[in-house]
């Protein structure tokens, strides 16, 4: 009996399992070493200097960090009802913890179960993970077809616009505020879901960090621009998002709790 | 006179005819790496779920997640760039870390998407970002698995930082933008807030979509006005 729980509890992180999940994890960075190699080769050739794609290189990775142990977080999650393998692969190809939640809340409600208790059940497992990627394919599906025309399309706007260029500037630089705009405006007004649990939902904290962020940036570009530092303009994105972080923890430890923890939808 | 039409040899093509080649052979072969996933798992475990189980799953799962992936196509492609678009749609996590890192290096390099340049900075930092994350994750679950439950558990010092990583992230991002395009930014920054007064738990997909026709909107309608 024992001896069956144990099998029953282990399959969902046996050497299989590790050795399907380093298959994936080379996959992911044999297609990401190709194009950047690629794509160096172009830059090269279109005289882009080398600084400038080291640059481009330090920062991204440093960019990067932070967001990463986010999802690492998400992992975690996922894990106790799925173990650590099957969340570790699916949140290095396409997942993300809203898709991979509700897929498997969505399975596991078929079989009268929720994320909340551990699967044991390899054949509720193996179903778990079809309906992870059956539900998050499509978008590979639709990419070898329309990409293409979707770029080229656009590309031929930007190109006519183009003989307006101050038109062209203002039309992308519009459609890039349009991306920071919603995340800015769910900081200030969002909740992330209707229930009681107010962690994470608009208010005194997403708003500091928020406004911490965006004075901390336009510090470091002043500061860079007036001294001339070059070498640090990469990084200043990166120091001010790590700077306000740093402002939310700090918040969180000095704040009376009734502060710290006021949403507007609380 | 003889009117064959002569294909192109690889070098003739353009850099992004290339790159589309490319990214839809391994589009394809991550489709095929993806769906080996569920199949190896279930010749190891030797059990297949029924069919009808799994469809009925879809049946939730598939009218939310398939009619996203078409609004993701159509938004995401054209700010990413054709090698950007194709390695971020097999890594995921594009709000919340490709875009962002794939605008941001375009700023820092100070070159504009659609542009060759553009392309070449792009991919090359998505891809940057997608290998980082990659490794971040695999050593996080190797040797980290413990510590991590430690410090994302509620009440741990740790905590804040993360939850609040997406205002840190995207308040640090805009910042530049709000600076130089601060008559772009209010409106677009209005309208997502006054959504979000009336439904603030939308979804951020269909919020993004919102925000991006009324920043499109209203910079068109000040190019009108000869406002900016």
């Amino acid at each position: 009996m024992v001896r069956a729980l144990s099998v029953a509890a282990d399959f969902k992180e046996d050497g299989v399992m590790y050795a399907i999940a380093a298959f994936v994890v080379c996959f992911v960075i044999a297609e990401s070493l190709f194009f950047i190699r690629k794509a160096w080769k172009q830059g090269k050739k279109l005289g882009i200097s080398e600084e400038k794609l080291k640059n481009t290189v330090f920062s991204s990775a440093l960019f990067t960090v932070a967001p990463a142990i986010s999802i690492l977080t998400t992992v975690i999650v996922l894990a106790s009802a799925l173990g650590l393998v099957l969340p570790w692969i699916r949140l290095s190809v396409i997942g993300n913890l809203a898709y991979e939640t509700v897929a498997t809340e969505s399975m596991l409600g078929v079989f009268g179960s929720t994320l909340s208790t551990e699967i044991t059940d390899p054949a509720q497992f193996g179903a778990v993970a079809w309906v992870m990627t059956i539900g998050t394919c499509f978008a590979l599906v639709l990419l070898p077809i329309t990409c293409k025309s979707i770029q080229k399309k656009i590309g031929g706007a930007v190109h006519k616009s183009e003989t307006s260029s101050r038109s062209a500037d203002a039309l992308s630089a519009a459609a890039f505020i349009g991306v920071i705009a919603a995340f800015v405006a769910r900081a200030v007004g969002g909740r992330i879901a209707a229930d009681k649990i107010t962690v994470g939902d608009a208010g005194v904290m997403s708003v500091c960090t928020l406004v911490t962020a965006i004075v901390v940036s336009l510090l470091l570009e002043t500061l860079c621009v007036k001294l001339n530092l070059k070498k640090l303009q990469p990084f200043a994105m990166p120091l001010s998002m790590f700077a306000a972080m740093g402002m939310a923890m700090l918040l969180t430890a000095v704040l009376p709790d009734k502060v710290a923890q006021l949403t507007w939808w609380g | 006179m003889e009117k064959t039409k002569k294909a192109l040899s690889p070098s003739e093509r353009s850099y992004f005819d290339r790159v589309h080649t490319w990214g839809r052979i391994w589009t394809v072969g991550a489709l095929l790496m993806l769906l080996s996933v569920p199949t190896l798992i279930c010749l190891h475990l030797g059990v297949w779920p029924p069919a009808k189980d799994v469809f009925q799953a879809l049946k939730t799962v598939i009218p939310i997640y398939w009619g996203t992936a078409v609004v993701e196509v159509l938004t995401y492609t054209p700010m990413l760039g054709a090698g950007g678009t194709y390695q971020s749609f097999v890594t995921g996590n594009i709000t919340n870390l490709k875009l962002p890192c794939g605008l941001n290096a375009m700023e820092n390099a100070g070159v504009k998407a659609n542009t060759e340049e553009g392309e070449v900075i792009s991919t090359i930092a998505i891809g940057v970002s997608a290998i980082t994350t990659t490794l971040i994750i695999a050593v996080g679950v190797l040797l980290f698995a413990p510590l991590l439950g430690v410090i994302t558990q509620p009440g741990n010092a740790f905590e804040p930082a993360f939850t609040y990583v997406l205002p840190a992230l995207f308040g640090a991002l805009g910042a530049g933008y709000f600076r130089k395009h601060w008559k772009i930014s209010v409106f677009p920054i209005l309208v997502g807030v006054a959504v979000l007064l009336f439904a603030p738990t939308l979804p951020v997909g269909t919020l993004l979509f919102i925000t991006i026709v009324a920043s499109l909107g209203g910079t068109l309608l000040m190019l009108k006005l000869k406002w900016i």
